[in-house]
């Protein structure tokens, strides 16, 4: 550990996996340290099951759970968008080779107590009970408008300035009624508030050509999800970094991050062992000082041997309760995965309903949720703190990066990633500098 | 990622034999030849001062056994075994392994050992692993018994040879052994088998599955 380098990451989480991946790639001279002996820090899938059971307090799992191993519990639930900022940065540095993915079978929302798939496309929005009969005609054109639009050209816009009008007054434009936007806001735009409503139309449009993108990929829904969990995730951008030259090592405690003249990062000490370097990187939990709360996520995992009822027992799933729906000012999400993603024994399936804390009853904010969900087995209830760092890290050259949200997929994960990525290198990340032919010796 | 066997179709129509494709992966002590021996096996190649292994951790090579075409995918360590830091989705598949010692060393003899411990215990219990020890070329400096490492080999049901990734020596017989004992037939795909899901790849996502990814 005693030596010098470039940069140093703390934290084998998800971002910090990538960043450690992009600067190695970089050409940078990276150490990355755990204080855990497992990869993934937060965003970590939990094997066995037996382990999950004893990190929440709860009695040893019986064999009604069957093999203990054959179960990857993620402690942070999240979906891959199809066409989004992850899986575009999975294939241009090749760690998609290292992973399988399997489309998440169904997308739906929540109305006045009954779920309803998301309709997407015109057949789907005439075929959807989520709207009456001239509710839908209207919500086809809103769909065709978006569908038709490119930011680059004005004539796509159709009398309407989606740069200084914002999404109300495109709402307006087609008629759409408060539900209809409830859904086109919260499950297929992913807002988990309704301020976008006050901004430009054109960063909904965007969204809204995401989902439908990203679902015209793979079909069925937009969402993906990898085999044995989101814990594989980390690991795969770990050997990125190690295969340019990064250096692990996992179960080395940190007792402190160094600083010299003009409060600048010098290194990292682990007992009496120093490392040096230019730059650290790391999550909020190694510089408590250093972050200040934000929030509070809840999230509750529940194991379930039946699939969600009323969703055609999809193997895999997402609910979303739009705010408006049960009187909150966030979403509420539901997702499921299950035995056929090897993340559970056969049979088997796990659920996690996860919002963001309004009250001081959370528990109570997920009932909705928690309702849908049948006969549940097993509960685990866990709230974090949701951390943002207090300054942008140029001055110490100590860049943090933000807590995981409530969002359902990794967007604003990647967003946060190529942000601290520019902070720290002070150029955006260059994808041609993976030297694929190094990589990937296919005959 | 496991046993992705299939029958190829030729575009003439004209059908192949069977091809199955494999995950293997290297373990043992830094600096006893795994990346020599890969490079070896896949490019006929020798480095006398191979760097530690940088930016070569994916590789592929294909056998050709009877009417079977065996495809090797071989995951080298990318230097993560260091400070015990290799994560578990390496040995997640894994059907085959090669654990490697150097025959001049024998604290690295001791470590394989513990690697094949760590096999039994992470990988999959059908996985075919194979012992190499290495440096054979370096014989006349020789601190580990043949005799001890086939009687530790035999033991624990192993393959084992001495191999040198100098002179090519077994190179290619040790891969050969590890092809024929792999099972060929499409259900035998382990207990750690593939979950049947898809790798992603840019320009066709209409590939509906990689049951059959043969490039």
């Amino acid at each position: 550990m005693d030596e010098e380098y470039d940069a140093i990451v703390l934290g084998t989480g998800l971002k910090e996996c990538i960043l450690s991946g992009m600067l190695s790639v970089s050409g940078k001279k990276v150490l990355h340290v755990d204080r855990n002996k497992y990869y993934g820090g937060e965003s970590a899938s939990i094997c066995p099951l037996e382990e999950l059971f004893s990190k929440f307090g709860a009695p040893a799992p019986d064999e009604s759970y069957g093999r203990g191993r054959d179960w990857n519990v993620d402690l942070i639930p999240k979906f891959l968008m199809a066409n989004g900022s992850l899986v575009k940065l999975l294939i241009h540095t090749g760690v998609t080779r290292y992973l399988e993915f399997k489309s998440v079978e169904g997308s739906y929302v929540y109305k006045a107590g009954k779920i309803a798939k998301v309709p997407v496309d015109q057949k789907e929005a005439l075929a959807s009970d989520l709207m009456g009969l001239f509710e839908k005609r209207r919500f086809r054109n809103f769909l065709i408008y978006v569908q038709d639009f490119v930011e680059e050209d004005p004539k796509t816009w159709k009398d309407f300035d989606p740069v200084t009008q914002n999404m109300t007054a495109l709402y307006d434009k087609f008629g759409l009624d408060k539900n209809t936007q409830d859904f086109t806001g919260h499950a297929l735009a992913l807002y988990r508030n309704d301020e976008y409503l006050n901004h430009p139309a054109v960063e909904t449009i965007k969204r809204i050509k995401l989902y439908s993108d990203s679902l015209a990929r793979y079909g069925k829904s937009p969402y993906l999800y990898p085999m044995y969990g989101l814990g594989e995730l980390p690991q795969g951008f770990a050997r990125l970094s190690a295969i340019y030259g990064g250096t692990y090592m996992l179960d080395k405690p940190i007792d402190e991050i160094i600083f010299g003249e003009g409060g600048r990062v010098t290194g990292v000490r682990s007992g009496n062992e120093i490392a040096k370097c230019k730059q650290v990187y790391c999550d909020p939990t190694y510089v408590r000082d250093r972050v200040r709360k934000k929030g509070q996520v809840i999230r509750c995992i529940c194991l379930l041997d039946h699939p969600i009822p009323n969703t055609k027992d999809a193997l895999s799933t997402q609910i979303i309760i739009p705010q408006k729906q049960v009187g909150r000012h966030s979403d509420i999400y539901v997702s499921l995965v299950s035995y056929t993603h090897q993340v559970a024994a056969k049979g088997w399936f796990i659920a996690m309903v996860s919002t963001t804390i309004e009250t001081d009853n959370p528990e109570a904010e997920i009932q909705s949720g928690l309702a849908l969900l049948g006969p549940i087995r097993q509960k685990f209830v866990s709230i974090s703190d949701y951390y943002e760092p207090t300054d942008d890290g140029v001055q110490s050259q100590l860049f943090i990066s933000q807590s995981y949200d409530a969002t359902t997929h990794f967007e604003t994960t990647c967003l946060d990633v190529l942000d601290i990525f520019k902070r720290g290198t002070g150029e955006e990340f260059d994808f041609t500098k993976i030297k694929h032919e190094l990589g990937d010796e296919e005959q | 990622m496991a046993n992705r066997s299939g029958t190829a179709q030729r575009p003439n129509g004209q059908t192949q034999g069977k091809i199955c494709q494999f995950k293997l992966v290297l373990l043992g002590e830094s600096a006893v030849g795994k990346s020599s021996l890969v490079l070896r096996f896949v490019k006929g190649q020798f480095h006398e001062y191979q760097e530690s292994t940088i930016g070569a951790a994916f590789l592929t090579q294909t056998i050709c056994l009877d009417d079977t075409t065996v495809k090797f995918e071989i995951w080298d360590t990318a230097g993560q075994e260091r400070y015990h830091s290799l994560a578990p989705m390496y040995y997640r598949g894994a059907q085959a392994a090669i654990v490697v010692y150097d025959i001049t060393n024998q604290d690295t003899f001791g470590r394989a050992k513990t690697w094949v411990k760590e096999l039994q215990r992470q990988a999959s219990p059908n996985i075919v692993i194979a012992l190499a020890g290495n440096k054979q070329d370096l014989a006349n400096k020789r601190l580990v018994e043949y005799e001890e490492a086939q009687t530790y080999a035999d033991e624990n049901g192993l393959l084992f040879m001495e191999t040198s990734a100098k002179t090519a020596m077994n190179v290619n017989d040790i891969f050969l052994a590890i092809a024929k004992k792999l099972p060929k037939n499409e259900q035998n795909t382990g207990q750690t088998g593939s979950g049947q899901g898809r790798r992603l790849t840019e320009d066709n996502p209409d590939n509906k599955t990689v049951m059959n990814c043969c490039k």
